[in-house]
């Protein structure tokens, strides 16, 4: 197990490394005034399109450039986001705990409701709870997240006033930022609010985060749904089952502890991308909400050519997928002793 | 299907019935004032920011300038730091035209309480020149002051003998400061009303910030990251507002009323600028009144119109000149499809195509005005006569420009090369900056327009991303495109330079030179006699008219606010709203 760990861990700079020279081999395909618009943003600047080409080596070869960033990064550093107004290991630091409370918050959620619909639809196929659950994942599903998320915001929000966008509200923002009152531990803000021992902030940072985690759990609730059913559906079918029923074993024993615990492979597989998927940053959630996150920049920086800031992203996430598939294969050797890891 | 039909019916009725709910709201956070824009700043140091966003944070909230508009006028002043706006009769100014003499305001402390002295301002003026970092603003001073427009030699070197300069032409006596340009400068004092930011000289250094030594310069000069300078996010300044913090995480910027400025302290406790990039929750944060201020777009106007309690100002005059430019020759290096077959042959241009002045009358006679205005700008723009906007000293009210005259244009069009266009037919591109709607539709009116002459015209109509323009731009090879100018100190040499010099921005692109233009612009910036001055612009104008290089619109702003804002003013040459006078009730 341990060399199982050890073995996938050194996977994880030779897939960082990859990425980066993936990113600075399609910036070839980019002239070099393409790669100053990070730079130059208003047309009062085009005149020193020239002076700002020739001082960050943008006309220069994508070796010599590539090999200027790894020099920096061998420096410790990645490098300055320009769209960040961060160096990319501040903004990452910065950005990426807003996105880990968000998808861990929207992850239960998704994983408890998704896990019992696709269950219960599974058992109680083609009756009533079945129909239910297929209308409703599909219809989230068929609407982009953009759609609920605006929907959301202008019910919830615009009508309602409960769940406003942001992470805090003005008070509780204004409170946060004084030291003297509280301090930051995590940047999880219910975390540190718990930590702080100041509930109101905990149940401030909560409101917030309502609407992004409900558009979440709309929109990737579907597919979790779809697969724990038909996984089930097939795991009902198997002869151990059968066997477990004639031995005249409870339907509650048979469903929990001998059918549902196999029918959770592929789910795992999908909840471990879907969690890899919501830490990589959700852009339009994000966005819809003025959720302070990392997909949100990591967009933004991709729009605005901001080259260091998008090649720490994709490292970053691309190091992020790497763990969350070794979670999955852990907890594989988990769920079915048949699977060993080597 | 047939349920989900249902919810989606639902769910649109739902959203379309939150639209028209009516609030008797309470003033929200009545001592703080938010303002939500899609924009963040690049930067709080005042020497190296050159953007919209920076500017509207710090000036004259967080660091102040010697003299400032008088109410919404941009060429009068009032005194700020210094005690008197300097002018030849009260001896200020030299009889040359050379020299400025600001005596400074007794009692003016900064946020940590030492006071202001000329020491501070002329260090401040020194770094701001000597920070010119590529693309910065540096040359704003720089050009007056030394007659440069950079501080480093063709290698990137810099030059030591432009400090030794400048320190001359700078100096202080007892309170007083005075500044002897390089010849003389007709906007100096608009220049001095936007770019004399003052900043605390012995905080800045404590801060590790530039020594204020000649020795010190290299590690002004030019940084490479935004970060590399002391002041980037941090600020000691005289004015209304204290910076409490640039949070870059959370995109906001927080500033607090300072009690002990030297006028009577601002009515608001604080003023937060947050970035929402997204409309959607925009629009909702002014509808709750989680928001007082907030960015709209011209096509989101309609979207806030009959929100209750949200006042909407449509039509507020602004410095900014947008132009439809015709290249004159154009580059097909590597090949350009925008000038299709590069041949007059029905399928493309020549690389002159535009040189021809018949083609550009053709195409300035064409357009229809009109349409482009009520369609594109839905009536919030006027139709410009030349480079320099309406309202601003130097525009022309009775300037003469073209009608739209189909007829008239097609006279034009036969009459150009011998009337092989006419004859032949042509093929090009009309960019736009893509996202844009508004360029985009004066693109769709000048494809309309052409193509309805000759059915032989024919126009494509491209929208083009920010980093694919600069490339463009770069390399010459857009034959027609459309883009704005947003002043950097109101002034009317601000435009014409820009639109008409053959060195400024636009006319290296479109290979327009006049040295008529270049010479009139020239004489126009020494020139200290008002109404020569106005004659040089008016003539510059006509010249704009003859050559038609560009055809130019004066668009107006719009700003969105919830209606318990009160002390609002509105002067074309700020960057935002001026916090100082403000409050809600």
């Amino acid at each position: 197990m341990a060399s199982f760990i050890a073995r996938r861990m050194l996977l994880l700079p030779v897939v960082a490394f990859g990425v980066t020279l993936l990113i600075f081999a399609l910036l070839q395909f980019l002239a070099p005034e393409m790669r100053a618009a990070a730079f130059i943003t208003n047309p009062n600047q085009l005149t020193a399109l020239d002076a700002i080409i020739k001082k960050y080596g943008l006309d220069q070869p994508v070796y010599v450039q590539y090999w200027n960033w790894l020099r920096e990064v061998f420096s410790g550093n990645l490098g300055w986001s320009q769209t960040a107004r961060l160096p990319v290991r501040a903004a990452i630091g910065a950005f990426f705990p807003a996105t880990l409370e968000l998808t861990i918050y929207a992850f239960v959620p998704i994983m408890l409701l998704g896990v019992w619909l696709g269950t219960a639809a599974a058992v109680h196929r083609d009756r009533f709870i079945d129909h239910l659950s297929r209308v409703f994942s599909i219809s989230f599903r068929s609407l982009p997240s953009f759609v609920w998320g605006l929907l959301i915001l202008m019910i919830l929000y615009g009508r309602m006033n409960w769940f406003p966008p942001g992470r805090l509200s003005l008070e509780a923002d204004l409170f946060v930022r004084d030291p003297s009152r509280f301090q930051l531990h995590t940047n999880l803000l219910t975390l540190d609010a718990l930590l702080n021992g100041q509930l109101w902030i905990f149940f401030d940072a909560l409101r917030h985060l309502m609407g992004p985690v409900l558009t979440l759990t709309m929109v990737s609730i579907a597919l979790l749904v779809r697969i724990t059913r038909s996984s089930m559906l097939e795991v009902l079918r198997q002869d151990y089952v059968r066997t477990a029923r004639a031995k005249g074993l409870g339907e509650d024993v048979v469903i929990d502890k001998h059918a549902r615990k196999n029918a959770l492979i592929p789910v795992i597989t999908l909840s471990s991308l879907t969690f890899v998927g919501l830490l990589g940053g959700v852009v339009i959630t994000e966005t819809i909400f003025n959720f302070p996150g990392i997909g949100r920049w990591g967009a933004f920086a991709a729009q605005q050519l901001d080259i260091p800031g998008v090649t720490g992203f994709a490292m970053f996430v691309a190091g992020l997928t790497v763990l969350g598939n070794l979670g999955a294969d852990i907890l594989y050797a988990y769920f079915d002793p048949r699977i060993r890891l080597q | 299907m047939t349920a989900l039909k249902t919810l989606m019916v639902l769910a649109l009725s739902l959203a379309l019935g939150v639209t028209g709910v009516a609030y008797g709201q309470a003033v929200k956070n009545p001592d703080t004032l938010v303002k939500v824009k899609f924009g963040d700043p690049e930067s709080l140091d005042p020497a190296y920011a050159y953007d919209t966003s920076s500017s509207e944070q710090i000036l004259w909230h967080v660091y102040e300038t010697l003299v400032f508009f008088n109410g919404g006028s941009t060429g009068q002043f009032v005194p700020m730091l210094a005690t008197e706006v300097p002018t030849v009769a009260n001896g200020g100014i030299s009889k040359d035209g050379k020299t400025y003499r600001f005596k400074l305001r007794e009692g003016v402390k900064f946020h940590d309480g030492t006071p202001m002295t000329a020491e501070d301002v002329k260090y401040s003026l020194l770094r701001f020149m000597f920070m010119d970092r590529d693309g910065g603003p540096s040359w704003i001073l720089l050009a007056p002051i030394l007659g440069e427009e950079g501080t480093r030699d063709e290698k990137g070197v810099l030059r030591t003998d432009l400090f030794t300069k400048a320190d001359q032409a700078i100096k202080t006596s007892g309170n007083t400061i005075s500044i002897t340009l390089n010849k003389p400068f007709a906007p100096f004092l608009s220049i001095m009303a936007e770019w004399s930011m003052v900043v605390n000289k012995k905080w800045a250094i404590a801060q590790g910030d530039w020594n204020g030594t000649a020795a010190g310069l290299a590690r002004l000069n030019n940084p490479k990251k935004p970060e590399d300078t002391a002041l980037f996010s941090k600020a000691n300044g005289t004015g209304p507002f204290k910076l409490v913090q640039w949070d870059r995480q959370s995109r906001q910027t927080i500033l607090e009323r300072n009690d002990n400025y030297w006028r009577k302290p601002a009515a608001l406790r604080r003023v937060i600028y947050r970035v929402v990039e997204d409309f959607g929750p925009r629009r909702l944060m002014l509808q709750q009144g989680d928001a007082d201020i907030v960015d709209v777009n011209r096509t989101e106007q309609s979207q806030v119109e009959n929100l209750p309690g949200v006042r909407v100002l449509p039509d507020l005059p602004q410095l900014v000149t947008q132009g439809i430019y015709m290249n004159l020759n154009v580059d097909t290096t590597g090949g350009n499809p925008d000038v299709g077959s590069g041949r007059l042959d029905g399928n493309g241009v020549p690389v002159d195509f535009f040189a021809d002045i018949n083609v550009r009358r053709g195409v300035a006679q064409a357009f229809d005005y009109q349409t482009a205005i009520r369609d594109c700008y839905r009536g919030y723009a006027t139709l410009g006569n030349g480079p320099v906007p309406k309202g601003m000293f130097g525009y022309n009210p009775n300037g003469k420009w073209y009608a739209t005259d189909p007829a008239k244009a097609a006279a034009a069009f036969r009459e150009a090369r011998g009337g092989q266009v006419w004859n032949n037919g042509f093929k090009f591109t009309v960019a736009f900056n893509s996202g844009n709607t508004t360029r985009q539709c004066l693109a769709q009116v000048m494809k309309a327009n052409l193509e309805a002459l000759n059915p032989k015209f024919k126009v494509d109509v491209r929208g083009v991303t920010w980093a694919q323009y600069l490339s463009l731009y770069r390399q010459k090879k857009l034959p027609m495109w459309i883009i704005g100018w947003a002043a950097d100190f109101p002034d009317a040499d601000n435009f014409a330079s820009p639109f008409m010099h053959s060195s400024g921005t636009y006319p290296s692109a479109q290979s327009y030179k006049n040295p008529e233009a270049d010479k009139l612009i020239e004489q126009g910036r020494t020139e200290t006699d008002t109404a020569k001055r106005r004659a040089i612009y008016f003539k510059l104008q006509e010249i704009a008219f003859n050559d038609a290089h560009t055809l130019y619109f004066y668009p107006v702003k719009l700003t969105v606010m919830r209606s318990w804002v009160r002390g609002w003013y509105n002067n074309p040459a700020f960057f935002g709203e001026y916090m100082y006078t403000m409050s809600k009730q």
